[in-house]
C-alpha cells in the first residue's frame, strides 16, 4: 500500500516515479528505524529523536488504517481494492484545501506525512535528482558558468523549452 | 619547555603555529579533539544516496554522549562517527538564554567547512564609537590593519571585486565567481531599491593559487573540501607548520586552564588527556590561546590562581563580558515568477555566497535609521541539493511532480548578518555547579537579543518586501524568529582588546594587559561583531600579532626556552 500511495504522489511521466525509485523501501526502511523527516519538532538529545521517531511510527501505521477505514466508509472496501478514481478521490479531499472535509484531520496530516517522506525518498535518490536535474550530480566543472542571458539580463524574455513534462504556462514580463 | 603553546588549531591557533614555526620557534600545539583526515572525514563526492538514512543521520548516533544535541549543517551524515565534533562536553545556558554552541574539535576547527565569506573591516567598523556613541573603539585603525588584511588575502587566496566602497574595503582579489541568472535578476531588482548587490569577498580559490589547485565546484565545501581549494588550516597551515620540523601536535588533549608562576606570569598549560583521563602539563615561555572566542574565555575563567581570583588576565572584570554575536535569520524567502519552467542551472554548485548585500544602512550618517551600525544580507537560490520549496505547492500526482520541476530554478532566499551590541546582559562564566565528564566547570552563557538588532531584523523584512516586489518575485514567507544566537558561530567579545586596562582584556597586540606573555589570536579579541564576518580577521590579526610576539621575542621580552 505504501508503493501505491508513494506512486501516486509522484508517478512516473517521462522520468520514473516513486515505485522504480525504491520509495516504498526508503519509507519502510525510515519508519521501522523511527526517523522522522517532518521537521516540526526541536531535536535536542538522543531521548527527543527516539519520541519523534515512535511517534512517527506511531502516526505512520495509524495512518494507514485511517486510510482502509475511510475507504471503507466511503467505498465499501480497503483502499488497495478501491478503483483508481476511488482512490484519487480519497486522496484529493485530503491533499487539496478547497476538498477539505470535515472529520478528516487526521487523515490530511497523514497525508502530508506520506508526502514528506515520499518526496524526500524520491529526491534523495539518483533517478529523483536526475529527473529533476540536479547539477550537483556533476563533481567536476572547469568553472563555475554564470548567467547564459547576457542580452537579457532582467530574464523577462526567456524562451520555454520544448522538454515534454514541463508546464507551458507564459512567464509574466 | 616550548618557545610557545598554541591552544588551538583553527583559522588563528593553525596561523599562529605555521608562522611561530617557520620563524624557528619551538611550538606545542594542543587540539582538543583528533587530527582531521579529509579522506575519511569529508563528504568527498558522495551524494545524499551513498548514505544509508538520505542524510538524516542515526537517530541514535549521539546516545550516551554529554551534548546530545546535533548541529546543523556542518556536522553530517557525511560525518557521523568520525568524532569531528564535540558532544563529550558539555555547556550551560544560563535561564532564559538559549545559546546553540556549535563545536568543532578535530584539527582546523571550524575552518574546515567555513562559509568562506571574507570582507575586511573598516574605519566604520574600528572607530564606529566615535561615529555613534555606543561601545568602545577598537585600537587600531584601517591604515594600520589594511596590509595585514593584504597578507592574509594573499596567503588565503579570495575571490571578488574592485567596489569602492569604504564601508567594505577592497582588498587584493582573485577572479570573482560569475553571477548566476538569479544574480543578475535580484541586482537589477536591489537597484531600484537603492541598495547594492555586490561580489561577496570568497575565499574560494577560483585560480590555481600558491600550491593550491583551483576549485572543481563540487558543492561540498560545507562537509569539507577534498583537495585544499579554500583555505582551511587542514589544508594550508598546518601542514606548512609540520614541515618546519618545529611543531609538536598533541590531539585529543583538552586544555583545562594556563599556568602561572609565583609572578603571575604564564608558564604554561594543563590540560586533559581524552584517552587516558589523565592531566598533564605542558610548559613555554608564551602561551597562545586561540581555541575559539569563548572556549578562550572559558579556559582563562578556569585558570584562577591567588594573583588571578576571578581568571587569569581579569583585572579589568571584562573577561568572558561583552559578548557579541550575529542575528542570523531569513527576512523573507520566495521565487521569480520569469524563471517558472526554466531548465536547470548550476546555481550552487559553489556552495558558496556568489553575490550579497553589503551594508547600506547608516553609512553618511551614523544614525540615519532607527538602528546604529548596519547589517548585511546574504543572498541564494536557484537549483539547490532538494526541492525544499515542496511544501509551497498544494497536491499529489502528475501536476504535483511537474511543478516540482517547474519551480526548481526559481526559488530565492535570504539571510540576514546583523551585529549585536555589547550589553551587560550578554556574557559568558562558570557555570558555579556542573562540571564535565573530565571534571572542568563548564562554560555558561547568558544572552539576549537586544534592541539595535531588533530592529535590524524588523527593518530587513521590509527590504525583503521592497525587494522582491522590484524584482517580480513572490514572497512564500519570513521566519518568525531569528535563529538562535550561536547559530552565525562568529560571536566576539569576551577578551576584547583596547588601549585601556580598565575597560579591556588585551592591548592592541592582542597581548593580555595584565600577563604580557599570554596572547589570544582569535575573535574574543574583537570588540563586537559588525556587518562581516571574522575568519579572514582573525587570519589577518594573528599574523599581526604573531609578528609582534617575534619582535619581543628579538628584543629579549620573551626569552628563549
Amino acid at each position: 500500500m505504501v508503493e501505491h500511495l508513494a506512486e501516486m504522489i509522484i508517478p512516473e511521466d517521462d522520468t520514473a516515479g516513486a515505485k522504480k525509485a525504491g520509495v516504498a523501501e526508503f519509507i519502510d526502511f525510515m519508519v521501522a528505524n523511527r526517523v522522522p523527516v517532518s521537521t516540526s519538532r526541536d531535536i535536542r538529545s538522543t531521548d527527543d529523536a527516539m519520541a519523534a521517531g515512535n511517534d512517527a511510527q506511531n502516526r505512520f501505521l495509524a495512518g494507514l488504517d485511517w486510510m482502509n477505514a475511510r475507504s471503507r466508509s466511503e467505498f465499501g472496501r480497503e483502499f488497495m481494492d478501491c478503483a483508481p478514481e476511488q482512490q484519487n478521490s480519497l486522496m484529493e479531499e485530503l491533499a487539496y484545501k478547497a476538498k477539505f472535509k470535515p472529520t478528516t484531520e487526521s487523515g490530511r496530516a497523514f497525508f502530508q506525512m506520506m508526502r514528506d517522506y515520499t518526496v524526500v525518498g524520491y529526491y534523495t535518490t539518483e533517478i529523483g535528482l536526475k529527473s529533476i536535474g540536479y547539477p550537483g550530480l556533476r563533481v567536476v566543472w572547469p568553472k563555475m558558468p554564470g548567467c547564459a542571458h547576457p542580452d537579457d539580463p532582467e530574464h523577462a524574455n526567456l524562451r520555454q523549452p520544448a522538454t515534454p513534462g514541463i508546464s507551458t504556462q507564459p512567464s509574466k514580463n | 619547555m616550548y618557545d610557545a603553546i598554541v591552544v588551538g588549531t583553527g583559522a588563528g591557533g593553525g596561523t599562529a603555529m605555521k608562522i611561530l614555526c617557520e620563524a624557528g620557534l619551538k611550538v606545542c600545539a594542543i587540539n582538543s579533539g583528533p587530527r582531521t583526515d579529509p579522506e575519511n572525514d569529508y563528504r568527498n563526492h558522495r551524494q545524499v544516496y551513498d548514505l544509508k538514512y538520505r542524510g538524516y543521520g542515526d537517530p541514535l548516533r549521539l546516545k550516551g554522549k554529554a551534548h546530545q544535541e546535533p548541529y546543523s549543517v556542518e556536522e553530517s551524515e557525511y560525518s557521523e562517527g568520525r568524532d569531528l565534533f564535540e558532544h563529550d562536553i558539555a555547556y550551560s545556558n544560563a535561564p532564559g538564554t538559549d545559546w546553540y554552541w556549535k563545536r568543532c574539535k578535530a584539527t582546523g576547527g571550524k575552518a574546515n567547512f567555513w562559509g568562506r565569506s571574507s570582507a575586511r573591516f573598516g574605519d566604520i567598523d574600528f572607530k564606529a564609537a566615535d561615529l555613534d556613541g555606543v561601545g568602545e573603539n577598537w585600537p587600531v585603525d584601517y591604515a594600520e590593519i589594511s596590509p595585514w588584511f593584504s597578507k592574509a588575502e594573499r596567503y588565503m587566496g579570495v575571490a571578488s571585486t574592485i567596489q569602492n566602497r569604504p564601508s567594505n574595503p577592497d582588498g587584493e582579489y582573485l577572479p570573482p565567481m560569475a553571477f548566476r541568472c538569479i544574480d543578475y535578476i535580484i541586482q537589477k531588482g536591489a537597484e531600484k531599491i537603492g541598495v547594492p548587490y555586490l561580489p561577496d569577498r570568497c575565499a574560494q580559490l577560483t585560480t590555481d593559487h600558491n600550491h593550491h589547485p583551483a576549485c572543481h565546484y563540487c558543492g561540498n565545501c560545507s562537509r569539507g573540501c577534498d583537495v585544499g581549494s579554500f583555505f582551511s588550516p587542514t589544508w594550508f597551515t598546518i601542514p606548512e607548520a609540520e614541515a618546519t620540523k618545529n611543531l609538536t601536535l598533541l590531539t585529543n588533549s583538552l586544555v583545562r586552564s594556563v599556568l602561572v608562576d609565583e609572578s603571575g606570569t604564564a608558564k604554561g598549560v594543563a590540560y586533559v588527556d581524552r584517552a587516558t583521563r589523565k592531566e598533564v602539563e605542558v610548559y613555554a615561555k608564551v602561551v597562545v590561546l586561540a581555541a575559539s572566542c569563548v572556549e578562550t574565555a572559558h579556559i582563562m575563567l578556569n585558570s584562577k590562581s591567588h594573583h588571578w581570583p576571578t581568571g587569569i588576565a581579569n583585572s579589568s572584570g571584562q573577561l568572558g563580558r561583552n559578548l557579541c554575536e550575529h542575528l542570523y535569520g531569513s527576512p523573507g524567502y520566495g521565487y521569480l515568477p520569469r524563471l517558472l519552467g526554466q531548465p536547470a542551472t548550476p546555481d550552487n554548485i559553489a556552495d558558496s555566497t556568489v553575490a550579497w548585500m553589503p551594508r547600506w544602512q547608516n553609512l553618511k550618517n551614523p544614525r540615519e535609521e532607527k538602528f546604529v551600525r548596519g547589517y548585511s544580507v546574504y543572498m541564494g537560490g536557484g537549483c539547490g541539493e532538494f526541492p525544499g520549496y515542496y511544501g509551497q505547492i498544494e497536491g499529489f500526482g502528475p501536476g504535483f511532480k511537474r511543478d516540482l520541476k517547474r519551480y526548481y530554478a526559481t526559488t530565492i532566499g535570504a539571510l540576514i548578518q546583523a551585529p549585536t551590541l555589547p550589553s551587560p546582559t550578554n556574557y559568558v562564566d562558570i557555570d558555579p555547579e556542573k562540571k564535565d565528564t573530565f571534571g572542568i566547570p563548564q562554560l555558561r552563557f547568558h544572552f539576549q537579543w537586544g534592541p539595535n538588532e531588533l530592529l535590524m531584523w524588523e527593518h530587513s523584512k521590509q527590504v525583503m518586501i521592497d525587494l522582491f516586489k522590484a524584482m517580480g518575485g513572490e514572497l512564500w514567507g519570513v521566519d518568525d524568529q531569528p535563529n538562535r544566537p550561536g547559530t552565525s558561530l562568529h560571536e566576539t567579545g569576551v577578551c576584547r582588546f583596547g588601549n585601556d586596562s580598565k575597560t579591556s582584556v588585551t592591548n592592541k597586540w592582542a597581548q593580555t594587559h595584565d600577563v604580557p606573555n599570554l596572547y589570544i589570536c582569535d575573535a574574543s579579541i574583537f570588540p563586537n561583531c559588525t556587518d562581516k564576518t571574522t575568519t579572514m580577521p582573525i587570519v589577518a590579526f594573528t599574523m599581526r600579532t604573531c609578528d609582534h610576539m617575534l619582535n619581543n621575542f628579538k628584543k629579549g621580552v620573551h626569552k628563549r626556552a
